[in-house]
């Protein structure tokens, strides 16, 4: 039991990296980055390809985290210029493109059937027991230096702008700053970020496959951050955490409903998860952490 | 810094929304803009600020063309508009909305945030007294805390010229200022506005409230259906038969 708490608390600790990138692109700046998968698979490949080849683990996260940054620069010429809408539809078309990109690059990525025996980090502790603990402890610690950052970006003169540039990108041009300065470079940071969770979660699981970066996990982190709260960076960490909980809540469902058949019970953790979702943006629309608001 | 606006000419399909339009506002002059509803007022404050490419004409300032720029580079070389309906920074306070308009800011710059934080906040402290002095100025001190999107329409436009003053602009376009405002705030924003003229800052206001609007400008151009049809002192401008006649429901 500890073993499985330990492993739910590392998960949560790797997603919420994620949702702290996404708060920052769409909470606070207003971007509908449904692509975030994409960087987050880039840096799991990266981790994977590099110290399967013999690689120091370092090599793996400094270049996933590159990857995905360079990846998101391009972005920020050309889809800044659409609408939100089609903002929302071309980074999941980018996301859609680096997952089907690795199943069709078998000589790198062995396609569908992925990489195994990554190594996992801190393994020179042979203890079962020490090993996560001190993975987790590293984690909580990456999360927190982010959300001091984060705290930081959200308070600073920059957090003003990308504030306004949420509320109304036209009046900040018309005041004489490019919108598309601001949005790139917050592409960028959500960008490395998520390829640093993509790191931690390869060298974790073991193993990569295009499976696990599926637009489904964006969609868990979108939902991570709207229980949580929009816009709150202690939001996004309350929120992983209560989804999470909700998902593998879930899996106890079958102790409680011996009379519903497995392939019905799979669908109704996902139903239950809906219906959470559905609930609480119908009573608690601001989330978790409240107002819609900033900071 | 005087903008001149000339042979400006934009159409959607056959109809000239803006047709052959020139003048000038000079440098620290107090210009009104009236015209019918659908007259072309706001394209034509789109056009002058970027924010719509004309099919032809030109528009410059102090004699450079800024016919290759956007609206941002405009803002930054002394034009700024306001919008007729407030595009107010609603989640942002009043001092937020301010402060962010100031230009040339280091901590905007994620390097700098880090690398400098000595810099960013002596320019934070500095430009949080100016946003203090423009509060006051502008009778909104006492709002400073709330989000903006809460306010009254009166006080959102006056946040707007605010947020337009912050940039250090010398030319602002105001669009429609008195509309939903109340008539004790018409004349306090009427005041500022004249005020900030007697400063050096040039104006081109957009107005449906003709009294008022002929109180605070020296000239007055008339826009129907795109084109130009009168411009000269307030008075004789609004004397014109031909201007009454637009007004009237333009039978012709």
């Amino acid at each position: 039991m500890e073993a499985y708490l330990l492993a739910i608390a590392i998960f949560v600790a790797i997603f919420t990296l994620l949702t702290l990138g996404l708060n920052l692109q769409y909470g606070l700046t207003g971007l509908t980055n449904f692509g975030l998968v994409g960087f987050f698979g880039i840096g799991a490949y990266a981790s994977a390809i590099l110290t399967t080849h013999g690689y120091p683990v370092v090599a793996g996260f400094a270049a996933g985290a590159a990857l995905a940054v360079i990846a998101a620069w391009p972005i920020g010429l050309v889809a800044l210029r659409l609408r939100d809408d089609y903002f929302a539809i071309a980074t999941l078309g980018l996301s859609e493109v680096v997952r089907v990109a690795i199943i069709s690059e078998k000589e790198l990525t062995a396609g569908v059937q992925g990489i195994p025996g990554i190594p996992r980090l801190f393994a020179v502790l042979e203890s079962r027991t020490w090993q996560p603990l001190l993975l987790l402890a590293v984690l909580v610690a990456a999360n927190l230096g982010v959300v001091l950052v984060m705290r930081r970006i959200a308070r600073s003169p920059f957090g003003r702008v990308i504030g306004a540039i949420r509320d109304n990108e036209e009046a900040v041009r018309a005041l004489g700053k490019d919108p598309a300065r601001f949005k790139t470079q917050v592409l960028m940071v959500g960008a490395g970020l998520s390829a640093v969770a993509g790191s931690f979660y390869a060298h974790y699981v073991g193993y990569v496959t295009p499976d696990q970066i599926t637009p489904l996990v964006t969609f868990q982190i979108w939902m991570a951050m709207i229980l949580g709260g929009t816009g709150r960076i202690s939001g996004a960490v309350l929120g992983t955490l209560l989804l999470m909980l909700l998902i593998e809540g879930a899996r106890f469902l079958p102790d409680l409903l011996p009379f519903v058949s497995s392939t019905a019970m799979a669908e109704l953790r996902v139903f239950v998860v809906g219906l959470a979702l559905v609930l609480f943006t119908v009573y608690r629309p601001q989330g978790l952490m409240g107002e819609v608001a900033r900071r | 810094m005087s903008l001149e606006i000339s042979r400006l000419v934009k159409a959607y399909g056959p109809i000239r929304v803006t047709d052959d339009v020139s003048f000038t506002v000079p440098a620290g002059g107090l210009v009104g803009l009236i015209g019918p509803n659908g007259a072309g007022k706001s394209t034509l404050f789109s056009l002058v600020t970027g924010f719509l490419a004309p099919d032809s004409g030109s528009v410059s300032l102090d004699g450079r063309s800024l016919d290759r720029t956007g609206p941002a580079e405009r803002a930054r070389r002394g034009l700024v508009r306001t919008f007729q309906v407030p595009r107010e920074f609603s989640h942002l306070t009043v001092r937020d909305n301010l402060m962010a308009a100031a230009p040339g800011q280091a901590g905007e710059t994620l390097g700098a945030l880090f690398l400098l934080p000595g810099r960013v906040r002596r320019e934070e402290e500095a430009l949080r007294r100016r946003v203090e002095e423009m509060m006051a100025f502008l009778k909104l001190d006492r709002v400073a805390e709330v989000p903006a999107g809460n306010l009254s329409g009166g006080q959102k436009k006056l946040v707007e010229l605010g947020r337009a003053l912050m940039t250090g602009a010398r030319t602002i376009l105001l669009d429609e200022p008195f509309a939903g405002v109340n008539p004790v705030l018409i004349e306090e924003i009427s005041a500022r506005v004249r005020e900030l003229n007697a400063r050096g800052i040039g104006f081109l206001v957009i107005e449906h409230d003709l009294a008022a609007l002929s109180r605070l400008v020296t000239t007055l151009h008339v826009l129907d259906r795109g084109r130009l049809i009168a411009g000269g002192p307030p008075a004789a401008v609004l004397a014109d038969p031909a201007v009454r006649d637009a007004y009237l429901g333009g039978a012709s």
